[in-house]
């Protein structure tokens, strides 16, 4: 495990800046939807927020992902790292858990960024816990899969390929069958864009665990597209 | 008995199975390297050698045929442990020289205590030492070939892989790293050092393999492989230096006649096929022969004749 660590905390290290960028971001915009020369956050705008910023963050950690293996390929770096005693799941792995920690930094600060809101806007928060779960969650998951996309696609398309498939089934209409739970991404999509804050919100333990087994699914996938690549051959 | 890395037959192509554009870049390579040899591996640009070594460290698969690293199929990880391998070209992440390389070391599952002594060793032997607070993807390219080195020996390897070592280096950079090399082959290290850089190869390489569009075209020792069996030095004494200029024969097989030294000897360079002839002359002209040796050839002679034949076929 010590060596993924390193590779992840490495990954970290060279996405520090953009990685830096996002949290800086939740804050800034935390601080516009709390002020914007109001003496009181306005409700819908701390709505809005919270809905923006917890798909924004998903979305950024499946950017964070997808360009992975297609830098350390274009740089060649790759050629180094899997010289060593490396196989190429675990190869895999460190950017998922890279990813994994800088969603659940974005989601602590998230978190700290809605409490402060919802009391400036004097809303219950209640709801904020479960929503900062599917977002760890949904972050996670979105890495995942756009990681599995970029084994072979282009960075960018990897993202639109994971954008497609979690918002594929909504363009669908598919939220109403009782089977769309079992989509990955999807639910979660839903529950956030249909976010309320309240008393009776309760943790989506299975909408978490689905994704967890998603998450478990994608990785897996991924590593067996990767194992059969030719890493050496160049990438554009 | 397995040698320390065995290419079976292996082939491999470029592009998928129904382009038309695709290539063979090796076809059906044989060898086997044995331990504790320093094998020169030659080719020109195009000729298979980076497809090789890629193949052997499991970047990519072969197409057909398989081989095996230190007794392993080639793609098995723990057996990179063993290893050390420097890129063509080598692409470094930007940190610190020690703390890359304690992290190239941490990547070949060595303990941290270790490490930590073998870095400041390693840095030391490529004379890095004192820029090792230094960001190793701003050094130079020669420096960033000497970490590339480093990251490759952090392991204490029993096989070296090195592609293109010298390529970006001054010539005594370049002088160090032989040392180097031929330091860590008397410990013991076997080195597969791939170089266009031919008299490098020609000094301290046990074995050499020639490539040539994806094939093996000469393989065998060094010292052999430079000895020519159709060129004969002869040296004679007490013949006139114009004792030839009448035959036919001599307008081949004298051109090269010079060093008429002070004792009165003469050294010739005759074809094989004309050797008994041009003895024969020298004794009838009352002449001594002192010696008769093949000629020993230059790895660059060598190396262009094969490759020109390999792209005249």
């Amino acid at each position: 495990m010590r060596p993924v660590l390193l590779m992840a905390a490495n990954f970290l290290r060279e996405h520090r800046w953009p990685a830096l960028l996002l949290c800086v971001w939740i804050v800034l915009l935390a601080l516009a939807a709390a002020a914007l020369g109001r003496r009181y956050a306005v409700p819908e705008d701390v709505i809005f927020y919270v809905a923006q910023q917890a798909i924004f963050i998903c979305v950024f950690s499946a950017f964070l992902a997808a360009d992975a293996i297609h830098n350390d390929r274009k740089s060649k770096r790759i050629l180094l790292v899997l010289s060593k005693a490396i196989t190429r799941s675990e190869y895999l792995l460190a950017p998922l858990v890279g990813t994994s920690a800088a969603a659940i930094v974005y989601s602590l600060i998230f978190d700290v960024c809605c409490l402060w809101l919802t009391d400036r806007a004097r809303m219950p928060s209640a709801g904020i816990l479960p929503l900062v779960l599917l977002v760890m969650a949904g972050s996670i998951l979105a890495a995942t899969v756009a990681l599995f996309f970029s084994t072979f696609l282009n960075p960018y398309f990897a993202i639109a390929a994971t954008v497609l498939l979690f918002t594929a089934p909504g363009s669908l209409h598919l939220q109403h069958h009782a089977w769309s739970a079992w989509l990955p991404g999807f639910p979660i999509l839903i529950r956030m864009i249909d976010f309320k804050l309240g008393p009776d919100a309760t943790i989506p333990w299975k909408a978490m665990l689905i994704a967890m087994a998603h998450v478990v699914i994608f990785w897996g996938m991924a590593a067996a597209v990767f194992n059969r690549k030719d890493i050496a051959v160049p990438v554009e | 008995m397995p040698g320390v890395l065995d290419f079976d037959n292996v082939s491999k192509d470029y592009g998928s199975r129904w382009s038309r554009r695709r290539v063979r870049a090796l076809d059906g390579f044989t060898l086997s390297l044995e331990r504790g040899e320093i094998f020169g591996f030659l080719g020109r640009n195009g000729a298979g050698k980076t497809t090789a070594i890629h193949l052997a460290l499991g970047f990519m698969r072969p197409t057909s045929g398989a081989g095996r690293l230190l007794g392993k199929p080639f793609g098995d990880a723990a057996t990179r442990a063993r290893i050390g391998f420097l890129a063509e070209n080598v692409a470094l992440y930007h940190r610190p020289a020690a703390k890359l390389l304690r992290y190239y070391g941490g990547l070949s599952r060595m303990r941290p205590q270790r490490l930590e002594l073998r870095s400041r060793e390693v840095l030391r032997q490529v004379e890095l030492e004192t820029e090792a607070n230094r960001n190793a993807a701003k050094f130079s390219r020669g420096m960033q070939q000497r970490i590339g080195l480093a990251q490759a020996l952090i392991n204490d390897p029993e096989l070296l892989i090195l592609d293109e070592p010298t390529s970006a280096l001054d010539p005594l950079a370049r002088v160090a790293m032989r040392e180097l090399l031929l330091e860590a082959n008397r410990t013991g290290k076997t080195i597969f050092l791939s170089s266009h850089q031919l008299s490098e190869i020609e000094m301290i390489c046990h074995r050499v393999a020639i490539l040539d569009k994806g094939r093996l075209v000469k393989l065998g020792r060094t010292d052999e492989l430079l000895i020519s069996r159709d060129r004969y030095e002869v040296v004679a004494r007490g013949v006139p230096a114009n004792s030839f200029e009448q035959s036919a024969l001599q307008v081949r097989s004298f051109p090269l006649a010079d060093n008429l030294g002070p004792d009165g000897r003469v050294q010739f360079i005759v074809p094989a096929s004309a050797q008994r002839d041009a003895l024969e002359r020298i004794w009838s002209s009352g002449g001594e022969v002192l010696s008769v040796n093949p000629v020993r050839r230059t790895l660059e002679e060598v190396f262009v004749e094969l490759t020109n034949k390999g792209s005249a076929a």
